[in-house]
């Protein structure tokens, strides 16, 4: 077997008052697609932090694709989308990705860019401020964004929260995509429907540690909802 | 152990203290002054010399604790730092209070912008400011970076800020301790090296119990936090 | 240096965009020599003695506004956040905020030296290329520091209060020393002690340059 993509050992993050992941361990192979569930406060963000390397474990081990994620090369391989854009106001679409395609060394930019206009349905727009565009329109310039160097790790925090239909919709199509291309994805959601419909395998994370790492062609998503996010517990997040 | 280490500090303490007293108060022999208000205003000596010299060491603290923080991203360096940090502005500020209360009687002024008085300004905003920028960030790793940057940066602009400020004249009280001439005579010699061991006493304690209290802060709310969790 | 130089130009591209925040800083380095003409009513010989350091208070306030500005641009949209995941050093970072700061500060000198002679009717002569070095030194030593702390005072909620709390103190010996040399350049009386001091200013800049570029990863870092 190849290197995992992802290989976390015995991670905790700990630090003074704040408790935010316990005793860790999960490994993620090329190509997969796992999802991870929790509440809110379960960990999800943090885990998602210590594997782009931007946060430090306390304790444990952190492998991406058999090297340290604080390594600043081997961030190259990896792209993350949140809530937070990531991009200027002040730059139009075209600066913005031309930015980031030189920090990110991309071969061959001028293409690479107009591609991922393309993919998103932004060409005609591209010369205008992105201040200028609409939600729905920004969402989509982050998520080309994130793709213009090709990762071969893409990290998804919550990246529905806030999309419109449209955005959503083309979203979805571009993690396919990208799933058939062999990228490794780890994504977090409350959307057990659509982790069900996108991923392989989900990992169940509850009070700071993993509760339940499983297969999601075998699983009925409301089962899931019933057993760990059950009503008694607010279903706030569901 | 800990707490044994803290009692006997305690019990030496009050002691060292009361005999401080003594010796600065009664035993010192008056100095011979033409102004009879800077004969007992020069005792204030005895307090300002080792608050200052309290403070330095704080504040060396503080840097050694902020580059050992960095190295190993330990909770317990943060915590020293920050303890070290609030004792050296106490101290500081100890040291821009009895100047001034010095000054006036012997210069007449209670503050003039002369070399020391205006590094030590200088120094307790430098710590104020490293003490507001963790009130103004939330727990966690990321302060813990943020004030460690600061606290290594600030140590070494510590000295060039008192280099940048020397070519103006001074009028403060040459280092007395350096100077043969014009040196301490011995009582009073005696007296300051007592009460500076005193001091340097005074802030081993205070540090042990601010740090033991940060972190018994930790435990509780970390306590909280499980019992939340279970 | 190819991502320092990428964000140079990002940030110059966006600084120069949006013409109203050098605007700005100009009219209220104007502001700051009228009002100090105002407020102190002194003989044109007492103003002589004291406009070098108004000219490093219009720098100093213009600098810090600068300073504030383009950290706020790396604020938005969580901008700080993609440096931190970006695939090069800190320290290059590091140099790439530091030149655009540097760049944008020196080009508002430039703009506001010239009103300051004709406010002040200083005579100009060959003695006054002088105050280039003297200008970039002081100016490096402020944005090297600068850069950093701003870099830090972003993360809180006040943002620009607290970059005043950390920078003006530490930030003194280099403005002292700054305005002690441009008082000698513009009083005509560059003495022996002129080469020295601008010594310690470059050994300021090495210093603080030095020590934040390899302290940049640990501001990015959570």
């Amino acid at each position: 077997m190849a290197i995992p993509a992802l290989q976390i050992k015995d991670v905790s993050k700990d630090f003074g008052r704040i408790i935010a992941l316990r005793g860790i361990n999960l490994s993620v192979d090329p190509g997969e697609f796992v999802s991870i569930l929790g509440r809110n406060g379960a960990g999800k963000t943090t885990l998602l932090n210590i594997i782009s390397g931007v946060s430090q474990p306390s304790e444990g081990s952190v492998e991406l694709f058999g090297s340290d994620p604080s390594d600043r090369q081997n961030k190259a391989k990896l792209a993350v989308i949140s809530h937070e854009m990531f991009l200027y106001d002040n730059l139009t679409a075209m600066e913005n990705l031309e930015y980031y395609s030189r920090i990110y060394n991309v071969p061959d930019s001028a293409v690479r860019v107009e591609q991922v206009l393309r993919d998103i349905e932004l060409t005609h727009r591209r010369f205008d401020l992105v201040s200028t565009y609409s939600r729905g329109m920004t969402q989509r310039l982050t998520i080309a964004r994130a793709l213009l160097h090709e990762p071969a790790l893409l990290l998804l925090d919550e990246p529905f929260t806030g999309l419109d239909q449209h955005a959503i919709g083309m979203l979805i199509n571009l993690l396919r995509k990208q799933r058939e291309k062999g990228r490794t994805i780890l994504l977090t959601t409350h959307d057990l429907h659509t982790a069900k419909e996108l991923s392989d395998r989900f990992i169940i994370l509850e009070k700071h540690r993993i509760v339940k790492d499983g297969m999601m062609a075998d699983t009925d998503p409301d089962k899931i909802r019933n057993e760990f996010f059950s009503a008694s517990t607010a279903g706030v997040e569901v | 152990m800990r707490s044994k280490i803290d009692k006997f500090l305690l019990i030496v303490l009050f002691p060292a203290f009361l005999t401080c007293m003594y010796l600065i108060f009664q035993w010192v022999p008056q100095i011979k002054a033409s102004n009879p208000a800077e004969q007992i205003a020069q005792r204030i000596f005895y307090f300002h010399v080792p608050s200052a010299w309290l403070g330095f060491l704080a504040f060396f603290v503080v840097f050694c604790a902020s580059v050992a923080y960095l190295a190993t991203r330990n909770r317990r360096y943060e915590l020293i730092s920050v303890a070290s940090a609030e004792i050296g502005v106490l101290f500081i500020s100890l040291v821009l209070i009895t100047g001034p209360i010095w000054a006036k009687p012997v210069w007449g002024i209670w503050w003039t912008w002369d070399v020391r008085l205006t590094s030590s300004l200088i120094l307790w905003l430098i710590y104020v400011a490293f003490l507001m920028l963790r009130r103004y960030l939330p727990d966690g790793s990321k302060r813990a970076n943020l004030s460690a940057v600061v606290g290594i940066i600030g140590f070494i602009d510590v000295p060039i800020v008192y280099y940048s400020i020397r070519w103006w004249e001074t009028q403060h009280p040459k280092a007395v301790m350096a100077s043969s001439e014009g040196s301490l005579a011995a009582p009073m010699f005696f007296a300051f090296m007592f009460s500076l061991a005193t001091f340097t006493l005074l802030y081993v304690y205070l540090i042990r119990k601010r740090y033991q209290l940060l972190k018994l802060e930790d435990m509780l709310n970390k306590q909280f936090k499980e019992m939340e969790i279970l | 240096m190819r991502a320092a130089i990428a964000i140079v130009k990002k940030d110059l591209r966006m600084e120069f965009r949006s013409k109203e925040s050098i605007l700005a800083m100009w009219i209220f380095s104007l502001l700051i020599f009228v009002i100090f003409n105002f407020t102190f009513e002194v003989s044109r010989l007492v103003m002589l003695e004291i406009a070098p350091g108004l000219l490093w208070v219009a720098f100093v306030f213009s600098g810090m506004f600068g300073l504030n500005h383009s950290f706020a641009l790396e604020k938005e949209n969580g901008n700080l956040r993609a440096m931190a995941l970006m695939p090069v050093d800190g320290g290059q970072i590091y140099v790439g905020k530091f030149l655009s700061v540097t760049l944008i500060m020196l080009m508002f000198e430039a703009l506001i030296f010239p009103v300051f002679i004709i406010f002040y009717d200083l005579q100009l002569s060959l003695q006054t290329f002088k105050l280039i070095p003297v200008l970039l030194g002081g100016t490096i030593g402020f944005t090297s520091l600068g850069t950093i702390l701003s870099a830090v005072a972003v993360h809180t909620r006040n943002q620009q209060i607290l970059l005043s709390l950390l920078l003006w103190p530490l930030v003194s010996p280099i403005i002292i020393w700054s305005v002690t040399l441009t008082g000698m350049v513009l009083g005509g009386e560059i003495t022996a002690s002129f080469y020295p001091l601008l010594t310690r200013v470059v050994a300021f800049d090495v210093i603080f340059f030095t020590l934040s570029y390899m302290l940049f990863d640990f501001i990015l870092e959570d």
